[in-house]
């Protein structure tokens, strides 16, 4: 005697392990036909009877979603086996019996092996396998595939439901308005010819099966009946009712037939994550939390990376320029070289590279903040804020991301599905102030406002998310208008961050920045230093250099915002090869010029408070650098937008540093 | 002990955010009937989940700015017009 046995069961519920522990190497491999599954099939003898055993896709449901779906449920209805074994994950009994449900509605017949119980049981559930049977009208056999046990009853339990005329004599109701219409259906889907039972393909036309509903609708016997015709123009009303109380009343019926049969050790009702979730993502605590904390990530940052670390690096840069001086003055080498080395690279590099140490700190903070999971939440207080300004909540973490580098933060966009969403979020990405935008306010603050370090930093982060709010409602009112998206966040478990995480993500950001230093700004200083030496015969890095005229002849437009010196001038017109390269010039042309003068001391000779908070605002806001400019091209697909971008925020950002100026004259600030 | 897919959906719509576990507590429920509830409105194109533009010309194991991208996305998702509907007709309903 010979019998076909067909596996079915959910992704990871030990199925194929079942179907290798049964079959062992007697198994081939093949093609469900017309699809690309993978049909694996074996023998196994019991007694006298030879099975051959069909291990069928792993499926959670058997609807017409996915080709998996389809060819488990063709070969259970069409291709006649015996019996249907139906294997369960002990774990995660209430999910996997949905598909048990839509086994019996097919009226297979079924047996249950109720597979990994000694995981289940590690786990403290406790399974009461018999009730599960009686209320299933099933035989469940517990089962450990992975060590064989059970195996022998469970192929008792096959070969004896096999040879009986049916099982699974349990009748789902989906409530009385649809079991009726599924009499009615069923009773006028008779009068077809069919390869499937009646009774399914009336529930999959109600629960609005595209391909079942195809099949029905293309047999010309239904098409001449008016009442077919009339049932079906009322179910196609309401399908999509019907749909859902077909599958809510599967659930109902999982949960009877687990109620008392599956036990759960009792968890706590109210997680870690969900108590941090009630006061990190209160609908009005929220924003200030999140404010808080930013806030004293800056404070860290320059209480560890300026006041412990900064002097230590301040120290080594001074120490490597004098010592590269006297080398080369030692092997003779020509004037040009040692100016070009102390006044050009020393006092231009070395003036960005001597902030690294705040870098490493605040990316090291941010770095914990990301692993932790707090910046998702982050992401989630900003939505409604994000929501009332034309915004959706997703597009903060591009946001967060253009902290980094405003490269990856144009790029993150991606993950905005709405292109009106996506244009904006890209055109306000460059106010984030970026790593490379950070040595410009350390050499102010430390010039102007030691003491207040940390709350100048966050000031500038909070002003760039600001401005790009109010830019983003302008936009979304003017260039991009359209319905908000309303999208929902799904916040990940807190986690405890990994030392090896956080200090890979803050590694990837410094060498970044490193990087830059040794390639871009050693480039655009030395291109900027042939101009401020040239022509010959003037005074190098004097206002009649190339570099000086240049300066001059931009300066005018800074006038109003008070920095309108030639020297301030050509620090801006640099950062647009790269924002570092604005404190690099400033470092060249300030002290660079004379022996021994630091920038900081040059720029507070030159500057006021006022005018260097301007020119910080400035920094912030204007055209983003060349990369960021061509990410913006490339994402936009238009070099409009790009040249539309530079000069738009170049436009804020001279309009605010000039209201920041005159304002601040006017009220007597200096 | 059921899990009730348009209670599912109301209580994703009412919370404004996506906490699985969260969800499995305001339910009662277990969380894997919550995930599996998930997965069905999902497949009954009541919930979408927000895929994004994303890199397709550029993978990111090439982007020569992977390392400073975002480590972890953020799971988004979208309660469809059909969603919103049945969500009208339920609070028409009381």
């Amino acid at each position: 005697m010979s019998i076909t046995i067909a596996l079915v069961g959910n992704p990871n519920s030990g199925k194929t392990t079942l179907f290798n522990a049964l079959t062992g190497s007697n198994q081939h491999v093949g093609n469900w036909p017309g699809v690309t599954v993978e049909r694996k099939e074996g023998q196994v003898r019991h007694g006298n009877t030879v099975c051959r055993v069909v291990d069928l896709p792993g499926a959670y449901s058997l609807g017409a979603f996915s080709e998996d779906e389809m060819v488990a449920r063709e070969f259970i209805l069409t291709g006649n086996p015996d019996v249907v074994i139906n294997v369960i994950d002990a774990t995660n009994v209430e999910r996997n019996l949905y598909l048990t449900t839509q086994l019996l509605e097919m009226g297979a017949k079924v047996v249950i092996a109720l597979n990994m119980v000694d995981e289940a049981k590690e786990r403290e559930i406790s399974i009461d396998e018999k009730a599960l049977a009686r209320r299933l009208g099933v035989p469940v056999i517990p089962t450990v595939a992975s060590r064989r046990n059970g195996l022998e009853q469970l192929m008792n339990a096959a070969l004896a439901v096999a040879s009986a005329p049916r099982n699974g004599h349990v009748r789902l109701s989906y409530g009385e308005s649809i079991d009726d219409k599924l009499a009615k259906l069923t009773n006028l889907l008779k009068a077809g010819r069919w390869d499937y039972p009646s009774g399914w393909l009336a529930l999959k036309v109600m629960e609005g099966d595209e391909y079942v509903r195809k099949i029905v609708a293309d047999e010309q016997s239904m098409q001449r009946s008016k009442e077919f015709l009339r049932l079906w123009d009322e179910i196609a009303a309401n399908e999509d009712y019907y749909q859902l109380e077909i599958v809510d009343s599967r659930y109902r019926f999982v949960g009877e037939v687990t109620q008392d049969a599956v036990r759960r050790p009792a968890v706590a009702v109210e997680t870690a994550t969900d108590k941090l979730d009630r006061i990190l993502t209160h609908k009005y605590w929220g924003i200030p939390i999140f404010a808080a904390i930013m806030f004293v990530v800056f404070q860290l940052t320059f209480a560890i990376g300026q006041d412990f670390l900064g002097e230590w690096m301040a120290s080594a840069v001074e120490y490597i320029g004098e010592f590269l001086e006297s080398l080369l003055l030692t092997v003779n080498a020509p004037q040009w070289l040692v100016d070009f080395t102390g006044n050009g690279i020393i006092a231009g590099v070395g003036a960005v590279v001597e902030f690294v140490p705040l870098i490493v700190i605040l990316y090291l903070l941010m770095g914990l903040l990301e692993d932790s999971g707090y910046m998702a939440r982050a992401a989630y207080v900003m939505d409604n804020t994000m929501r009332a300004v034309g915004l959706q909540g997703k597009t903060f973490i591009s946001m967060i991301v253009g902290f980094g580098c405003n490269v990856p933060g144009v790029m993150a966009t991606r993950t905005l599905e709405s292109k009106k969403d996506r244009m904006i979020a890209i055109l306000i990405n460059p106010f984030m102030s970026c790593g490379a935008k950070i040595p410009i306010y350390l050499v102010f603050i430390a010039a102007f406002f030691p003491a207040y370090g940390g709350a100048a930093l966050f000031a500038m982060y909070a002003l760039g998310i600001i401005v790009a709010f109010i830019m983003g409602k302008i936009f979304s009112k003017t260039l991009f208008k359209g319905e908000v998206s309303h999208f929902i966040m799904e916040l990940p478990p807190y986690r405890m961050p990994t030392l090896g995480t956080v200090l890979r993500s803050m590694w990837d950001n410094v060498s970044g920045f490193l990087t830059r230093a040794g390639t871009t700004i050693f480039a655009v200083v030395s291109l900027l230093w042939v101009l401020a030496v040239l022509p010959g015969g003037v005074e190098p890095y004097g206002p009649e250099s190339i570099l000086g005229q240049i300066g001059l002849a931009i300066a005018p437009i800074f006038k109003p915002a008070g920095f309108g010196t030639w020297q301030a001038s050509v620090g801006l017109f640099s950062g647009i090869a790269a924002k570092e390269a604005v404190v690099a010039t400033l470092g060249m042309v300030y002290a660079g010029v004379e022996e021994g003068m630091e920038l900081v001391m040059s720029i507070r000779e030159v500057f006021t408070p006022l005018t260097a908070v301007s020119f910080m605002v400035m920094t912030l806001l204007y055209t983003p650098c060349a990369a960021t400019l061509g990410t913006i091209r490339k994402e936009t697909g238009s070099g409009k937008w790009a040249l539309f971008s530079a000069l738009y925020s170049f436009g804020v950002a001279w309009a605010l540093a000039v209201v920041v100026f005159q304002v601040g004259s006017l009220l007597g600030f200096a | 002990m059921w899990l009730l897919l348009k209670q599912l959906l109301a209580a994703i719509n009412d919370a404004g955010y996506v906490s699985k576990p969260a969800l499995a507590a305001e339910l009662g429920r277990p969380l894997v009937l919550v995930e599996e509830g998930f997965a069905a409105l999902v497949r009954m194109g009541y919930l979408a989940e927000d895929a994004g533009a994303g890199c397709v010309d550029l993978p990111c194991g090439k982007c020569p700015y992977a390392s400073m991208c975002q480590k972890e996305p953020v799971q988004m998702w979208k309660i469809t017009d059909k969603g919103r509907d049945l969500l009208a007709n339920m609070q028409r309903a009381g």
